[in-house]
């Protein structure tokens, strides 16, 4: 039998591993899949608390309702983000972290 | 009336111009023009009508209307109005970086420079009315997505591009914090409206870890909205490679944006009998503390003034940390929320200014550097003098309005009896006093190279008035604003 934990765990697992890839990559698009990464886990989480939430043996639908809000978002993210790092790439001809580091101080 | 009609018009406003754009014959201001008319008119129907505006039974669930609420909403549409302002002082700069070799002369990319900032506008509008999880994530997006284009406008310089990538990443990294944060407070407390996280935050039974969990997250994921410590690593670089007026975008209209959120937020997690308050309350204190230490230690050492404003930027979210940790003080008239809102009003008009200068100083030839703004005083007596003002009130000399700002937010630490964030605050405060007067110092003294006059057009010479009458005004006349605040509330 699976339950709610068992999705938790799940999700937990993958969101922390979204974030070490963040924190540890260095290529600016593996990044960016890592940061997808997280969304989902988040996703999975909305979903699995909406299920196992229920109200006169129906599933919350809030939270469901969130979760494709947050896909929507995600989707618009990535065309913003692609075509921001497309144009790095056009400038800097590498999309490694090494080719922003101009700024500091 | 209903309040949405107004973010509904801006919304349709920018798109029109989105659309009109590319069959444009005249000169892209126009487009400008119309947006600035277009804002002016949302402002007026914001002050006329604020007291009569009522929310549909639909939509109260998610969507909430007080006095907070239409306060925020004025300061979005104020500080879109300067932002645009700004961007026609730095269109030449814009157009440099954004057209191609052959396509010049065409004010290529003025269209959708003033398009965007509309469409962040009404994301900021709404956030100051959210009350809902799904609304509060929706419209943060709206505005966060947005800011991700304008950042890296100038797409053929490097330092904007790079400027974008970072807030893209960090940006990012900041929605999935939040969203998973989200998806805990709403999977342990089953609503998603802040009313009935309050109310299950009160009556709530067993071990308050997850809840906690939760709360950081979230607080986590609008601490890089606003720039708090540990999050505000960002900043500085965002801030100097982005095009000026979005840097005073972000420092201004994304701030309030966020703290309007993370004000609702607070209240909801420190309701009186919350389990999870006190927690709240420390995690905050302690946020606000490191804060003001390293935005303003940090500034000191500056020498490019975009960094510097940016870490002056980080300083200021340290004392509206500290000023919302405040919450149980009962002796002073002014509640946290109401001195948050305060202070970011004095606030907008002293950024602003700052900015304003740099962009027609980029616009026609000077560097960003300090040094480069050697002898503006000299040679341009008003605006050295305007920019000497809003500098003071940077730093919160008495009679400017930021005094007022600081005074109500020490003022409330002491009520509160945090010592160690009142000591933190006023190093800090004394801090900016020296890299503040150093800006001065260095728009007074000689330069070496003789530049050229700094000139102004029309319209930002009257923006350059009425923010430093603001400053003054609310510098000596606190209540003006404070009327407006407690209106709202009764």
């Amino acid at each position: 039998m699976i339950t709610l934990n068992h999705y938790l765990f799940v999700s937990g697992i993958l969101f922390a591993i979204g974030l070490t890839g963040v924190v540890a990559r260095r290529n600016i698009l593996t990044i960016y899949m890592c940061l997808e990464m997280m969304l989902s886990a988040a996703n999975l989480t909305l979903v699995a608390f909406s299920r196992f939430h229920l109200t006169d043996g129906l599933p919350d639908y809030n939270a469901q309702a969130l979760v494709f809000f947050t896909i929507t978002v995600a989707a618009a993210e990535v065309a913003v983000g692609l075509a921001i790092i497309v144009a790095l790439y056009r400038t800097k001809h590498s999309v490694d972290v090494g080719a922003v580091d101009n700024l500091k101080g | 009336m209903n309040p949405l009609n107004i973010e509904l018009g801006l919304g349709v406003l920018g798109l029109l111009l989105l659309l009109a754009e590319p069959f444009l014959s005249s000169s892209r201001k126009v487009l400008a023009y119309v947006a600035i008319a277009g804002l002016l008119v949302a402002l007026l129907t914001l002050i006329t009508s604020g007291g009569s505006m009522s929310v549909p039974a639909t939509m109260q669930e998610f969507y909430i209307a007080d006095a907070l609420a239409l306060f925020y909403k004025g300061v979005a549409i104020i500080s879109t109005l300067a932002v645009i302002i700004i961007s026609l002082e730095y269109a030449p700069v814009l157009n440099k970086f954004v057209a191609g070799d052959n396509a010049r002369g065409k004010e290529a990319g003025l269209g959708e420079f003033v398009s965007l900032p509309l469409f962040v506008c009404v994301g900021m509008m709404v956030m100051a009315s959210a009350k809902d999880l799904i609304t509060i994530f929706v419209s943060l997006e709206l505005v966060t997505v947005s800011f991700y284009v304008l950042v890296s406008f100038m797409r053929r310089s490097a330092m904007s591009l790079e400027a974008g990538v970072k807030y893209l990443i960090l940006g990012a990294l900041s929605t999935g914090l939040l969203v998973y944060g989200m998806a805990w407070v709403y999977g342990l407390t089953g609503q998603m409206s802040l009313d009935g996280i309050q109310k299950a935050l009160v009556n709530w039974k067993g071990d308050n870890t997850p809840l906690l969990f939760g709360a950081a997250l979230v607080l986590a994921g609008l601490g890089f909205k606003v720039a708090a410590v540990p999050f505000q690593i960002w900043v500085p670089d965002v801030y100097q490679g982005a095009p000026t007026p979005i840097t005073a975008f972000l420092s201004v209209g994304s701030k309030a944006a966020g703290f309007a959120v993370l004000t609702r937020v607070v209240e909801t997690f420190t309701a009186k009998g919350s389990v999870i308050g006190d927690q709240v309350i420390q995690l905050l204190l302690i946020l606000a503390g490191a804060t003001i230490l390293v935005g303003n230690l940090s500034a000191i050492a500056q020498t490019n003034f975009k960094r510097l404003l940016g870490y002056s930027s980080i300083a200021h979210a340290g004392y509206l940390l500290l000023a919302l940790a405040c919450v149980h003080q009962h002796s002073l008239a002014i509640a946290p929320r109401n001195i948050v809102a305060f202070y970011l009003a004095t606030y907008l008009p002293m950024t602003f200014l700052c900015f304003l200068v740099l962009s027609a100083a980029k616009a026609q030839g000077v560097g960003e550097d300090l040094k480069s703004l050697k002898g503006l005083g000299h040679k341009s007596p008003l605006l050295g003098l305007a920019l000497t003002i809003a500098l003071a009130s940077l730093a919160g000399l008495p009679l400017t309005a930021g005094f007022m700002g600081k005074m109500f937010v020490i003022f409330a630490a002491t009520y509160e009896s945090n010592y160690l964030c009142l000591a933190l605050a006023i190093i800090g405060a004394a801090t900016g006093f020296y890299y503040y007067f150093k800006v001065i110092l260095t728009i007074y003294s000689t330069p070496e190279v003789e530049t050229e006059k700094i000139r102004l057009s029309v319209l930002s010479k009257v923006m350059l008035g009425v923010f430093v009458a603001a400053i003054i005004v609310i510098g000596v006349y606190p209540d003006a604003i404070q009327h407006v605040l407690v209106a709202a509330v009764k």
